[in-house]
């Protein structure tokens, strides 16, 4: 019995210590003056979530890098995909040591990080002339894009990998039925209906890859932004949601369902155009194969989403770590970088120059850069507060489920259901 | 008698140390930190009491019922199939076959190749438009489903690969309890013009027994944690619509996706006491069965 009692004291004494030791640590390292030059061995880490063509062209940016700066190492950590890297930052996060010095992310996944002053504000380095800009105007780096990096307005990221949504649609096709490329939502419409008449019903028009986009941007069209306010039985939404409802009923609109994407689809011409991510044409590319023409276009109506990631820095970086980590930062988002990086991966330049340079727009192994400039106009992202990114993908979920209703479901309880449950996700 | 015996215990404890402290640490910590975290909220660094105000959430959460009703149905079809029809396997390998180590070892194939890897084949073969099922089913002038993208299908695929999944395990214990078996037995009811049926269900059943009971207590378990077969199915989703959502699904998103631990931990120690519960009543069944 004593042993046993002693056993319980050890236990719970371990056990305290364990959680202590686990639970109570946090950064104290406070950044009063920069350092503008790395004299010493510095080495940062990097958490990334880039494969195939994306981390050959990071290692090469990289390599670069550290040939121009030998002090400094920069070891790129693959977390996987992007689910697997937010899973990874967010278990990290309970012990701030095991983090690494900068990670690629969304602001939303960041949003208690920032609320517990785990992230370097970068305010300071962009303003410092000497490893910065000066300013975050003279970056040149495109200032919506900038603006998305910011939680609750203070710029905790440089944005880096980015990608918009685009009209990928299948030019042979359209020209075969006289269909105009459409502009707005309401053409796009009638676009998709005429090519599934036409076809005899069997080319489906048109359709989203992403259903929390079209619905957050459908919204914002409306003048709406994506707040909990947001009411899905209101009018407004009632009419971004029947759109696409009423198009799936008249089997000229689909979604991408368990697929994720409709570029399959696309390349087997079972669906004319879609709207999908920039940062996607490489699968249609490989898809069609030259079976047919493709084309790519803005995305119809007059908001675009902001896709892709930032790069953020954690405050348990030494000193020298963040100067060298804010001059890889700046390095990855030079011209010359953003050109490479682009021409690469897909991704958009996040430098305006880049975008307008006739280097860039005149790639010929590309369709998406000569439509860039017209498709990141105005780029909305969604706004980071507590639980708005559960309350975005639950969003997807909500639209799935009414859409997938949509040809004998009571669309009206639908809709009153997907409310409830995205009040849920925003209260939780 | 008495001093020897307090030795033995002693001794006892020593060499059962190592393993205590590692289950102390790596099972019953994580347990009652779960417990804890349960009636906690925050994200993972800043939690703060709360009370019970996550089971109200977790309760109230329709997704959470539906998780459960889905849990449910999922173990209360597969692993009943599962054992029937893996019985039926193993019996006509153990009994029909010849060379059943060659089809013994192929049917244990599943079972050590990743579960990802078989769910992204397997999405092909039930793709709805370009699908293997469907051509088949085509061939035979059957319907075609639409198995991934139908929400009310969803759960219906799952089933069909938890089925073929836990095949693979089921079958091998069983070939292992059929070579066990002393063949005397059978040659005596030969003797005496036994049918093969009558020999199956006199002979072969009852003394399957004890391996059957352990391999429900496995399978039901298992079947109550289901989650990596949907991953792969639905390609990283819990179903179109959230419609194949089960209970540790549920968790892991609350847990890694939605930030929300507390929630998470919440609908944990609620799973955790429906499968005690279950398991219990499960052994109390089995041990009915046993002793007849």
């Amino acid at each position: 019995m004593k042993f046993i009692k002693k056993l319980a004291v050890a236990a719970t004494t371990a056990a305290t210590l364990f959680a202590t030791v686990a639970g109570g640590l946090s950064s104290t390292v406070s950044a009063d003056s920069i350092p503008t030059k790395v004299t010493k061995k510095t080495t940062i880490t990097f958490w990334n979530g880039m494969s195939g063509n994306q981390q050959k062209a990071l290692q090469t940016l990289t390599q670069e890098f550290e040939k121009e700066n030998p002090n400094i190492t920069v070891k790129l950590e693959n977390q996987g995909q992007y689910k697997d890297l937010q899973s990874k930052i967010t278990s990290t996060l309970q012990s701030p040591k095991n983090l690494p010095t900068i990670t690629q992310a969304y602001p939303g996944w960041l949003y208690t990080a920032s609320k517990n002053d785990l992230l370097v504000n970068l305010k300071p380095y962009i303003n410092n002339s000497k490893i910065g800009w000066g300013s975050a105007a003279k970056s040149g780096i495109k200032s919506s894009l900038m603006k998305g990096a910011q939680i609750n307005g203070t710029q905790y990221g440089i944005p880096f990998n980015k990608s918009v949504e685009v009209l990928v649609y299948n030019k042979t096709m359209l020209d075969k039925y006289g269909v105009k490329v459409p502009i707005t939502m309401a053409q796009l419409k009638s676009a998709a209906k005429t090519i599934y008449e036409k076809s005899n019903h069997q080319v489906v028009g048109a359709g989203f890859d992403s259903l929390s986009n079209y619905y957050v941007l459908g919204m914002k069209n409306e003048g709406v932004d994506f707040t909990s306010k947001i009411n899905l039985t209101s009018a407004k939404s009632k009419k971004v949601i029947d759109y696409y409802a009423d198009g799936i009923k008249g089997g000229y609109f689909k979604t991408a369902g368990s697929q994720g994407y409709l570029s399959g689809d696309f390349s087997n011409q079972k669906v004319a155009m879609f709207i999908g991510t920039s940062a996607g044409e490489s699968f249609v590319k490989k898809g069609v194969n030259g079976k047919f023409d493709y084309e790519v276009a803005p995305r119809p109506g007059k908001w675009n989403m902001q896709q892709g990631t930032d790069i953020y820095m954690f405050k348990n970086a030494s000193k020298e770590q963040r100067t060298a980590a804010f001059m890889y930062m700046k390095f990855l988002t030079s011209k010359k970088s953003q050109l490479y990086w682009a021409q690469q991966t897909g991704y958009i330049p996040v430098s305006q120059d880049v975008i307008n340079s006739s280097e860039y727009k005149n790639n010929k192994d590309s369709k998406v850069p000569a439509q860039v400039e017209a498709a990141t106009k105005n780029l909305y992202t969604v706004p980071v507060t507590k639980n708005s990114n559960a309350a975005y993908q639950q969003m997807n979920t909500i639209m799935q489920n009414i859409l997938s209703h949509a040809k004998n479901g009571n669309l009206n309880s639908l809709i009153k259901q997907g409310e409830s449950q995205f009040k849920n996700a925003w209260n939780q | 008698m008495k001093n020897k015996r307090r030795k033995n215990q002693w001794s006892a404890w020593w060499f059962l140390g190592p393993a205590l402290l590692g289950i102390i640490l790596f099972s019953v910590f994580p347990i009652l930190r779960a417990l804890v975290m349960s009636f906690q909220s925050g994200s993972l660094i800043s939690m703060h009491w709360t009370g019970l105000s996550n089971y109200k959430y977790v309760i109230q959460d329709p997704y959470f019922a539906k998780a459960l009703q889905n849990t449910a149905l999922y173990a209360f079809t597969v692993v009943p199939i599962g054992m029937v029809i893996s019985i039926a396997i193993a019996w006509n390998l153990f009994n029909r076959i010849k060379h059943s180590k060659f089809f013994e070892a192929l049917f244990f194939m599943p079972y050590v190749t990743s579960t990802i890897a078989i769910g992204i084949v397997f999405r092909y073969i039930f793709n709805g438009q370009y699908g293997l099922l469907n051509y088949i089913l085509r061939f035979f002038h059957l319907g075609t489903p639409n198995w991934l993208d139908n929400p009310s299908m969803n759960m219906i695929t799952v089933i069909i690969f938890g089925v073929w999944l836990s095949l693979a395990f089921n079958i091998v214990i069983l070939m292992s309890a059929l070579r066990g078996i002393d063949p005397q037995h059978y040659t005596i009811a030969k003797m005496y013009g036994a049918s093969d049926s009558e020999m199956f269900f006199r002979i072969t059943l009852p003394q399957l027994i004890p391996t059957l009971a352990f391999l429900l207590t496995v399978n039901l378990i298992s079947a109550f944690k289901v989650y990596t077969s949907i991953y792969a199915l639905f390609n990283g989703q819990p179903g179109i619509a959230g419609s194949a959502m089960t209970a540790v699904y549920y968790i892991f998103n609350k847990f890694q996706t939605v930030g929300t631990p507390g929630v998470a931990m919440a609908a944990t120690v609620l799973l955790f006491l429906i499968i005690l519960v279950v398991s219990f009543l499960q052994n109390k069944l089995l041990n009915k069965v046993g002793r007849r």
